[in-house]
């Protein structure tokens, strides 16, 4: 279960709004690779795998990738307080506000909503594995190019943040697939599934 | 986490920068935290990790007990006050909570 800590994991503090830096930013929200598709990735994929270590680094990557999502929630929250009519006339941000005003609604920078197409359950071990050592770089990528759109200070420290937690994912997950490869038959890692095939499953031996 | 408003201005502020710093560090221990997890759920047996997530715990609770003494709870699991404290002042994703 999950009890929730009233602190962002990592301070937001944005002293001028910029409803077109939101525009990219929701992106991280409710994209392909932002944060709500990272927690409902790992913390769905748990379920199936067979090893207590991977079980653990799914659920607390997962939790981590909420109050993520959260620090996400914040900065937009911030970027989009005070807003006179003419700030968001003239921006991207206008489509947005038609429908959602400046409540927060998971959508893509290209107003997609999210999709839980984004997000891939293989209930394979290393299948999974490899989607979630891919989803951290594709998030990193986007922070990357979030960097490139600005050079707000106030901005640029938590995205910086975030960014660096997606390395270091990727690193944890890395070790995670080389826990279930040491466990798995040397000779060949697809002999069989071990979070769904018992060791003479699927694969019988012949009599 | 709130400011309770019983004092004079300057103490106000003054009690804000304190609640501000002792959040501050209490993210820096809680971050420390996550990472040793992190590196514990996959390396389980590493006994310096251990000994760090141990001396982790100890600092936390120091700290979490300063911070919520002199600025209230910052989860409902926590003991309140004065009313029902933790979800008064501005949350989290408010620029005044950071």
């Amino acid at each position: 279960m999950w009890i929730y800590d009233k602190k962002l994991q990592y301070p937001v503090k944005i002293k001028n709004p910029n409803p077109k830096l939101a525009q990219v930013i929701i992106s991280q929200l409710g994209g392909p690779d932002g944060e709500l598709a990272a927690s409902m990735r790992y913390l769905h994929q748990r379920y199936a795998m067979p090893h207590d270590e991977i079980k653990g680094i799914l659920t607390d990557v997962g939790t981590e990738e909420l109050a993520h999502l959260e620090m996400v929630a914040a900065i937009l929250h911030q970027l989009t307080r005070n807003l006179s009519e003419e700030q968001i006339k003239n921006s991207p941000f206008a489509t947005y506000f038609v429908d959602h005003t400046t409540g927060l609604y998971p959508v893509a920078g290209s107003g997609l909503p999210f999709d839980m197409k984004y997000v891939g359950v293989k209930g394979d071990v290393i299948t999974d594995l490899h989607e979630d050592l891919a989803a951290e770089q594709k998030a990193r990528t986007t922070y990357d190019n979030i960097l490139r759109l600005t050079d707000d200070p106030d901005v640029r420290e938590p995205i910086k943040f975030l960014r660096q937690r997606e390395l270091v994912h990727y690193q944890r997950f890395g070790d995670a697939l080389r826990i279930a490869q040491d466990r798995m038959d040397s000779k060949n890692f697809y002999a069989y599934n071990p979070a769904f095939d018992k060791a003479s499953g699927v694969f019988r031996k012949p009599k | 986490m709130r400011v309770i408003n019983r004092n004079t201005s300057r103490e106000n502020a003054s009690r804000a920068g304190n609640c501000r710093m002792l959040q501050q560090r209490l993210q820096a221990v809680d971050f420390a935290i996550v990472e040793t997890t992190l590196y514990l759920d996959v390396y389980p047996d590493c006994k310096k990790a251990l000994e760090y997530h141990k001396r982790l715990l100890k600092e936390r609770k120091m700290v979490a007990e300063a911070l919520h003494g002199s600025c209230g709870p910052t989860t409902a699991w926590e003991e309140q006050n004065d009313g029902w404290e933790w979800v008064k002042g501005p949350w989290p994703w408010e620029p005044d909570a950071n």
